[in-house]
């Protein structure tokens, strides 16, 4: 028989430790807020989680090929600064579709020059996606200097109330993700993927198209920061540039959780979206425990520091008693 | 099917170092052709020039009587050429199957993997080395899990399967056993027969005289002999490598050994693939340790540097020891040089210095006197006889042996009193193999105890007092004076009792 190995099974299943944590941060949640699976509280929980879950999904297809984007939460302000400011409260329909398609080109666009640098020019993606992190943070600005503008609440109703089937509109998006993620998972350009993000050298002498392959994740990373600043902007129903600011850190911190190794190569897209609904959970609980909210972010970064530690925790008290 | 290749004159520069100066190189359909060359004499980039990793300067690449030029590993991909990386060039993080199978994945009409055919097919491949192999590598498990011999077989069946015209061999059996060197061979002369030109690149005289029909030899980037291997013996291709005559007649010291105190004492030792081992050296004696690759030979120097743990006794130097980190272990006056040269032995990207000085800085003060750390670490290149540049250069712009001078060099610097030598001269050309011979017994002259693991056999018998065969983790025979013949080592490695040997 072979003995019980958390590192075996984390191995074979990186999403595992997510999907603990999220226990947890679930039977937490719902003794301090016991309506937690009733619908209607499930929905405004999901709705609210949806532009990170997006975000780390595209932010764990970074990773996974060898890079990291820090960009993306200067991308998702400058969809949601374009949405407010050019379709407006008043808009109609017709406009907000063609700005939601203008969007996902624009996060396209973002991604490729990202993409471009780091793939082509060869440079550090750490940096360089810092520094056009500042690029669109300040492209956003420029674009809405003061919180303000906004979309047809017909628009944000439709993100916020609808339920198909009985089941909130997140479900069906995290669902739409991880169908095509699957397939992506299961092509060759999937093995290229994690080829690239374990070696890159040898994916090169195995003739992996290595650059094209670096360049997509960046651009991959783009069109769903964009689906997140959209899904941002029909949640808050206005527009902010500093929205996005925060959600970079957290997208990667959701990866992490989400067991794809920072490394490259190992772990999956399904693990940082879970990761991401736990980071929501863990919110939610920090904001039903009455802390004062200037604990707030101390308490929330050592629950995220404990979570991360853990794994290494339990292997370090192992090979101590071994 | 079939193909002719032949490089004219090529040429390739690295920064302004000349790898290859005047690289010539025929091989044609059905023949074994041995590329052969000291380290740093243009091998690697040769054969890196006809696959299409590197583009040449100078000079031309001639397929089937046409100019070609590869400016990538698909160009050469697509002509039929394909090669089995010294380097590897397998994903760590991968399965088996996927790692051979990467490009050319057969894909259903939805475009998707088709996981089952990848997996039996890689069933099929992995049938070639059967019987050599351990039964738990399977076409799902991860490579990063492989034991060095089984990686570099993955390694092979992903360069065969793609059904190539030319298969280029760089240094493929450095870490294959007997047994597994001997399939290989076997499936060499198949493929020779199926009508495949391969280029074999190997630092073992031996395997190039029992595979190759025709050879071609490097010397410093320039091609300066070729031909039919029938018409020459071993002594005039080492000749032609080096320049210089009879460098394999190194000399052992046989000066009469005076009663010298047990250095080492080890009582019956147990660790992961150790079951038992018991042995005693004495001060200023070589003693090798043979056996088939993974016998416990690793663990059993590892276990002696306190690099994992161990039960049984231990005494060094009088003293009764039991080392739970390298650090104590170096602090007694013991080295070891570590079997993955570039991985455990060195800093690979960080300069020659940092890597002579890096377990001896301590002794350069706060702030380090970098002055004499500079001088001392010139001084043990010179006596290393290292060629380099400056100081400054990086570990990784080093040829094999060289590097492996360094991490000798880091160790010497500490003046240790016991040396743990893990395979130190595997992918080390036989100029600088010379050099090894000679340190190493002049350190034994002064005094310095030796444990040196070795999976060159004929380096064992010419080089050691004495050799202790490991089999299956335990000590199967100890050889030493008449005894310690080549044929009697490699009986005893293959686990025959004494008698049988006979």
């Amino acid at each position: 028989m072979k003995r019980f190995s958390w590192n075996g099974l984390t191995a074979r299943y990186p999403a595992l430790f997510a999907l603990t944590l999220l226990v947890l941060a679930l039977g937490i949640n719902f003794l301090l807020q016991p309506n937690l699976f009733a619908r209607d509280t499930l929905n405004s929980n999901m709705r609210v989680f949806l532009p990170l879950v997006i975000l780390a999904a595209g932010q764990a297809v970074v990773i996974l090929g060898g890079g990291i984007d820090i960009s993306v939460g200067g991308i998702v302000s400058i969809v949601n600064t374009i949405l407010a400011t050019r379709v407006g409260l008043e808009g109609s329909p017709a406009a907000m579709w063609q700005y939601v398609g203008i969007s996902l080109l624009v996060g396209i666009l973002a991604g490729a020059l990202n993409g471009f640098f780091v793939a082509y020019l060869r440079l550090q993606p750490i940096i360089t996606t810092y520094a056009t992190s500042f690029l669109y943070a300040g492209l956003a600005l420029f674009i809405l200097p003061n919180p303000g503008g906004g979309i047809p609440t017909t628009a944000s109703e439709l993100y916020r109330s609808s339920v198909p089937l009985g089941l909130p509109l997140a479900f069906y998006v995290i669902a739409i993700i991880l169908f095509v993620w699957g397939y992506i998972r299961s092509t060759r350009y999937g093995n290229f993927l994690f080829s690239v993000g374990g070696k890159a050298q040898a994916a090169y002498e195995t003739a992996v198209p290595v650059t094209t392959i670096q360049f997509s994740t960046y651009v991959i990373s783009g069109l769903m920061a964009a689906f997140s600043g959209i899904a941002i902007t029909m949640l808050s129903g206005s527009g902010n540039a500093e929205i996005g600011s925060a959600m970079t850190l957290n997208s990667i911190t959701a990866v992490v959780i989400g067991g794809t190794a920072l490394s490259g190569g190992i772990g999956g897209v399904a693990g940082p979206m879970l990761g991401a609904i736990t980071l929501g959970f863990l919110q939610n609980i920090i904001s039903f425990a009455d802390i004062d909210t200037w604990w707030e972010t101390l308490a929330k970064a050592s629950i995220i520091v404990a979570a991360l530690a853990t794994p290494g925790l339990i292997n370090l008290i192992r090979r101590r008693r071994a | 099917m079939t193909l002719s290749l032949s490089a004219r004159n090529v040429v390739k520069r690295y920064e302004g170092v000349v790898a290859l100066s005047d690289g010539n190189l025929d091989v044609n359909s059905g023949e074994v052709v041995a590329l052969i060359g000291a380290n740093g004499s243009g091998k690697s980039t040769m054969s890196k020039i006809i696959n299409g990793v590197v583009v040449l300067d100078g000079g031309q690449l001639l397929l089937d009587n046409q100019l070609v030029h590869f400016t990538s590993p698909q160009a050469a991909k697509k002509e039929g050429i394909s090669t089995v990386f010294q380097e590897l060039s397998l994903i760590p993080q991968m399965s088996v199957a996927d790692n051979i199978w990467l490009t050319r994945e057969p894909l259903d009409r939805f475009g998707r993997v088709k996981r089952k055919e990848v997996i039996s097919r890689t069933q099929g491949l992995l049938a070639l080395f059967e019987g050599t192999i351990k039964t738990d590598l399977k076409p799902e498990t991860l490579v990063s899990a492989l034991p060095p011999d089984e990686k570099q077989i993955v390694e092979i069946l992903k360069a065969i399967s793609v059904d190539p015209r030319m298969l280029i061999l760089d240094e493929a059996t450095a870490s294959l056993d007997s047994r597994q060197v001997q399939r290989l061979f076997e499936l060499v002369r198949r493929w020779k027969e199926e009508g495949k030109a391969i280029v074999f690149v190997s630092h073992r005289m031996e395997e190039i005289f029992r595979i190759a029909d025709r050879f071609s030899v490097l010397r410093n980037g320039k091609t300066v002999g070729a031909g039919n291997i029938k018409e020459v013996t071993e002594k005039d291709l080492v000749k032609l490598m080096i320049a210089k005559d009879s460098i394999f007649s190194f000399t052992r010291s046989d000066s009469k050994k005076t009663e010298k105190p047990v250095c080492l004492q080890v009582n019956d030792l147990h660790a992961d693939t150790l079951k038992g081992v018991s042995f005693s050296v004495t001060e200023g004696e070589l003693v090798g340790i043979g056996g088939l690759r993974g016998q416990g030979q690793r663990d059993l120097l590892l276990a002696l540097f306190g690099d994992i743990p161990f039960s049984g006794t231990v005494e060094f130097a009088g003293k009764s020891i039991h080392f739970h980190h390298p650090k104590q272990a170096m602090k007694n006056g013991v080295a070891l040089v570590p079997g993955d040269r570039n991985r455990e032995g060195l800093l690979y990207i960080r300069s020659i210095l940092e890597n002579f000085q890096l377990p001896s800085w301590a002794r350069y003060g706060f702030p380090l006197k970098m002055g004499k750390a500079r001088k001392d670490a010139e001084k043990a290149g010179v006596n290393l006889n290292l060629k380099m540049a400056s100081l400054q250069q990086p570990v990784s712009s080093l040829s094999g042996g060289n590097a492996q001078k360094v991490v000798i060099g880091k160790w010497l610097l500490r003046q240790p009193m016991l040396l743990l030598l893990d395979d130190p001269t595997k992918g080390v050309d036989v100029g600088t193999k010379a050099e090894f011979y000679a340190l190493l017994t002049r350190l034994c002259e002064e005094g310095k105890t030796i444990l040196f693991y070795s999976s060159d056999d004929e380096e064992l018998v010419g080089l050691c007092d004495r050799v202790m065969v490991l089999h299956d983790g335990k000590i199967h025979a100890e050889l030493g004076g008449a005894t310690l013949t080549k044929e009697k080592l490699i009986a005893a490695s293959l686990g025959v009792s004494e008698e049988g040997a006979q």
